[in-house]
């Protein structure tokens, strides 16, 4: 027995004991015990994450002379480190208070399904991480997939149930697409094992990599949200009920940059997908997923910036940040990809603590619709701390985690003189920092309302978990060679040069970065401010809300006296033009396309006309017969022709 | 033109700084930031005077200002976000002063680079909008969603200008820049489209006049200053002295070498400074989607042109 036999294990009889016990009332307080203890498990094999050798499973399935198994290597640690630690998260937000107004306002019946669909993700992606070969990644890949179905179909609202079904048709559609590639390449390779197929890869032509690449970044696009497959993703995250959109939007998109990273980057390997050239352009096939990965940190920032609900306009940044990590991936040096790994911890860390804040303001006050909040920085200060620290990750400013990632992806794209899509990074930056601030005014700052005046701080089993995350985001911000030692490792593990860093960042001739240094003085900046503010400035009077100048009228709590809609009215005068849907119309187009010939054949099988039927058939069937024939009778009467004349 | 560029390096780089070290450099670098910045704002109104035919103010009128607003006896906060945001406004410039290099002091300048300044350059901005934010005014709050356009608009060619000139030093070390620049030319000979694209985005950066709308000094009732008064107000003119300093430092460190001495430093900074001080007083105001668009075609378009000729 490997310590990996004793978490998978362990997870998965945690997941009967929790489907077997999820009635009684104590389920929370058990599920965060399994997490923690996972976690524990988990960390006995921390070696992983400091270079250290993979951890095999002793479980084998022999399936058709294939051998199934399963493994932890570094990368697989890191993603299951990221996975464990929002699932034990998750876990005690909704363990207090949270799950109690759940269970009253749905049922009891309905929480314990909740528990369910947690620890059957986290299991799932456990089975998904350890997978030793193309085979067992798919049936990983499946099980996260229904697992995540449940999670999203858990919500009654109509909406949602629609957004639920939407992932699943994506999903399939992905996982086909996966399955063929599959085929395709034990087909050439006559391997599923990671090691046979890399040897075996070497010997295939460029365009056989092109369409087992193709179809391949379409299985885990899809799960990944990215450009053109984004329009499932934020509605099915947003509805999932709050713990559990936690947990989704930290890590469950990210499985697809997981397989993505194993099979392409991996087992392909990117200098094979940059020698793909593209016909008739100047790109290859590395700049063309790197642009997906462009213009996905693009467009769905864009459209969170017109979200006007804080959880529909999370989950669109969740997509939105895919892309970043895509495209740091697909830069492919050391710096560029340590970037793209490390935003999938970076990402998980803020995106699960903005999506706690806003259960909290839904817990608080019933609603994430920003044109029935704001003001609530008085109410719910530790929430609005929280946010800010998030928002600021989310932002990539520093101090935070999420800056340093970006600062790699950047600094990768200099070294590698790539303007357009380092303008294209920097624009889904600024995109980022419009909308958050969005998020920010509308929920927290502002004019508070006449019925939030009792609102008061989110009970502190949900705050615990949430101060959590902004002291790791904080501190992974200023020292980021914490997360980068990991990502070190992980980058040997799927064969790229690691990352050369140090506590503080990244020491380059050409110039590094030391985030210690960048962090003192910046609060060395706010100190002089502060001193300059608090010191030499008079005493200053507090006064409410209303006393404010408001061009001669006197206001009241009568008066909404709040600017929340349509909030960049200036802006959207300039761009809101560009906004067409041009993917939603594409994919109107496509189920239409598709409902037509289902309409089509199923009108042919139920048409009661034996006489069409049976001429249809007599002329398939004629030339069939006669086909080569008729062929041979053409090509003579050619030749003849040729002759003649 | 790229024949000429070479791998920059720093010997800053790789070696370590103690805090004994740089603390002198800690203290003097805003403080000098502070009295030029003052200098440039009084430069600023001079000018204005001048052109408008006026005599213009004394010389410590910038001064006076300061005194005049911290002193002031009515002093109305809107809670605590509010007096946070005004200190992290100021605080922001304060370290971003710091990773300038200027003549002498540019010890720390390397832990970040030019990248990290930028987004530095980003944290008053939100700072100021947070503590707008909770004024509950909603005059401040369209003041600030035309400020974070407006922002949207300038940093979009500030960061291709940035870009470009990383690129052509092949460095991010704003030190490097600088040695490359005085032992061998300036970057407005080696790279004039960049720079040019840069003088344009110094002119939205600065928030003066023909892209002042968000700030609106002179309709103070619809600009994020609706609720602005004595020291709040005395840290954002504090703020604003910044600001010149840091933006004019920032083109002449990019385009004019830096500076090798005082005097020449000097110099350099207030020329840069006046350029768009000239030029604002002889056009009016655009509106902030007129700002985008125009921002997003003339500069971004000369600035593309001009990374075609570095890369």
């Amino acid at each position: 027995m490997t310590v990996l036999d004793d978490l998978l294990l362990f997870t998965a009889l945690a997941s009967v004991a929790i489907i077997a016990l999820r009635r009684f009332a104590s389920i929370s307080k058990f599920s965060v015990v399994v997490y923690a203890l996972a976690t524990v498990l988990l960390i006995k094999m921390s070696a992983l994450g400091y270079g250290g050798e993979p951890v095999y499973s002793s479980f084998t399935v022999n399936v058709l002379g294939q051998i199934l198994q399963w493994r932890f290597d570094a990368l697989s640690w890191f993603f299951a480190l990221i996975t464990l630690v929002s699932a034990l998260l998750a876990a005690f937000f909704m363990s207090g208070a949270w799950g109690e107004k759940y269970c009253k306002e749905h049922s009891k019946e309905a929480y314990g399904l909740l528990q369910v669909a947690l620890i059957l993700n986290v299991l799932s992606m456990l089975v998904l991480l350890a997978s030793g070969d193309l085979l067992s990644l798919f049936i990983g890949w499946e099980l996260v997939s229904w697992a995540s179905f449940m999670m999203m179909a858990l919500n009654p609202d109509k909406l949602a149930r629609k957004a639920a079904i939407k992932y699943i048709v994506y999903a399939m559609a992905g996982a086909m697409a996966f399955l063929m590639a599959i085929a395709m390449t034990y087909n050439m390779t006559g391997s599923l094992d990671y090691v046979q197929v890399m040897q075996g890869m070497a010997h295939l032509s460029n365009s056989q990599i092109a369409l087992l690449v193709s179809l391949y970044v379409m299985g885990f696009g899809i799960k990944m949200g990215v450009i053109p497959f984004h329009l499932w993703q934020a509605a099915a995250y947003a509805e999932t009920p709050g713990a559990g959109a936690v947990f989704m939007g930290a890590i469950s998109a990210r499985m697809g940059l997981y397989a993505l990273l194993v099979v392409i980057v991996q087992i392909i390997g990117l200098t094979r997908v940059a020698a793909i050239e593209i016909p008739y352009t100047f790109l290859d096939m590395q700049n063309v997923l790197a642009w997906v990965g462009a213009l996905t940190t693009i467009i769905p920032t864009y459209i969170a910036l017109k979200q006007n609900d804080a959880r529909h306009l999370l989950a669109w940044h969740g997509v939105g940040q895919g892309g970043y990590m895509l495209l740091g991936v697909m830069i492919s040096d050391s710096i560029g990809t340590a970037g793209g790994i490390m935003h999938v911890f970076n990402h998980a860390t803020y995106q699960a603590a903005l999506f706690m804040t806003v259960t909290a303001v839904i817990y608080r006050t019933g609603t994430s619709n920003f044109s029935k909040l704001g003001g609530l920085v008085t109410q719910m200060p530790l929430t609005f701390m929280v946010m800010v620290v998030s928002i600021i990750g989310l932002a990539g400013i520093p101090p935070m985690n999420g800056f340093v990632s970006k600062w790699l992806i950047y600094r990768a794209l200099l070294l590698d003189g790539q303007p357009l899509l380092f303008v294209a990074a920097v624009i889904g930056t600024l995109g980022t920092i419009l909308s958050v601030y969005k998020l920010v005014h509308n929920t927290f700052l502002g004019q508070l309302r006449l019925e939030h005046q009792e609102v008061r701080e989110a009970p502190l089993s949900m705050l615990i978990p949430m101060l959590g995350l902004a002291i790791i985001i904080f501190a992974t911000g200023v020292m980021p060679g914490v997360v980068l030692d990991w990502v070190a490792a992980a980058q040997i593990a799927v064969g790229i040069a690691p990352v050369e860093h140090n506590l503080g960042g990244i020491e380059l001739v050409q110039g590094g970065l030391d985030m210690i240094w960048v962090t003192g003085i910046m609060f060395y900046g706010f100190a002089v401010g502060a001193i300059i503010f608090y010191v030499l400035g008079g005493k200053s009077k507090h006064i409410h809300q209303y006393d404010n100048y408001a061009g001669g009228h006197f206001l009241t709590s009568k008066v909404r006296y709040h600017y929340s809609n349509h909030f960049y009215a200036g802006l959207m005068h300039m761009i809101g033009g560009w906004y067409r849907n041009v993917f939603i119309k594409l994919e109107h187009a496509l189920v239409s396309l598709v409902s037509f010939m289902s309409q089509f054949s199923e009108n042919f099988y139920r048409s009661s006309q034996p006489v069409m039927l049976v001429a249809v058939v007599v002329v398939l069937a004629l030339y069939f017969v006669l086909g080569s024939s008729g062929g041979a009778e053409v090509s003579a009467g050619v030749s003849l022709g040729g002759f003649n004349q | 033109m790229n024949s000429t560029s070479e791998f920059v390096t720093s010997e800053f780089v790789t070696g370590n700084v103690s805090l004994a070290d740089v603390l002198p450099q800690m203290i003097l670098m805003p403080l000098i930031a502070f009295v030029s910045g003052l200098l440039m704002i009084l430069m600023y109104r001079k000018i204005a005077a001048r052109l408008q035919r006026r005599v213009g103010p004394p010389f410590f009128q910038p001064v006076y200002d300061i005194v005049k607003l911290y002193g002031k006896k009515t002093q109305i906060s809107h809670g605590l976000i509010h007096d946070i945001g005004i200190v992290v406004a100021v605080g922001g410039y304060v370290a971003a002063v710091i990773l300038l290099p200027i003549p002498g002091m540019d010890g720390i300048a390397d832990k970040g680079g030019i990248i990290t300044l930028s987004y530095v350059l980003m944290v008053p901005s939100l700072g100021l909008a947070l503590g707008v934010g909770q004024c509950a005014n909603p005059n401040g709050s369209i003041g600030i969603s035309r400020a974070l356009t407006a922002m949207l608009a300038y940093d979009i060619p500030f960061i291709i200008v940035v870009f470009g000139v990383a690129t052509h030093y092949q460095s991010t070390s704003l030190v490097g820049m600088i040695n490359y620049q005085q032992t061998h030319q300036w970057g407005i000979f080696e790279m004039p489209l960049l720079a040019a694209a840069g003088l344009f985005t110094l002119q939205g950066m600065m928030g003066k006049h023909p892209f002042e709308i968000y700030v609106a000094p002179a309709e103070i009732a619809t600009g994020p200053m609706v609720e602005m008064s004595g020291k709040y107000m005395g840290g954002l003119f504090v703020m604003q002295s910044f600001q010149f300093y840091v933006a004019s430092v920032l083109y002449a460190s990019l385009f004019l070498g830096g500076g090798s001495n005082w005097f020449e430093f000097l110099l350099k900074i207030f020329f840069v400074v006046e350029i768009p001080i000239f030029i604002s007083f002889l056009f009016p105001r655009y509106r902030t989607e007129d700002m985008v668009r125009i921002m997003w075609k003339w500069p971004v378009m000369i600035a593309l042109i001009g990374i075609a000729f570095v890369m």
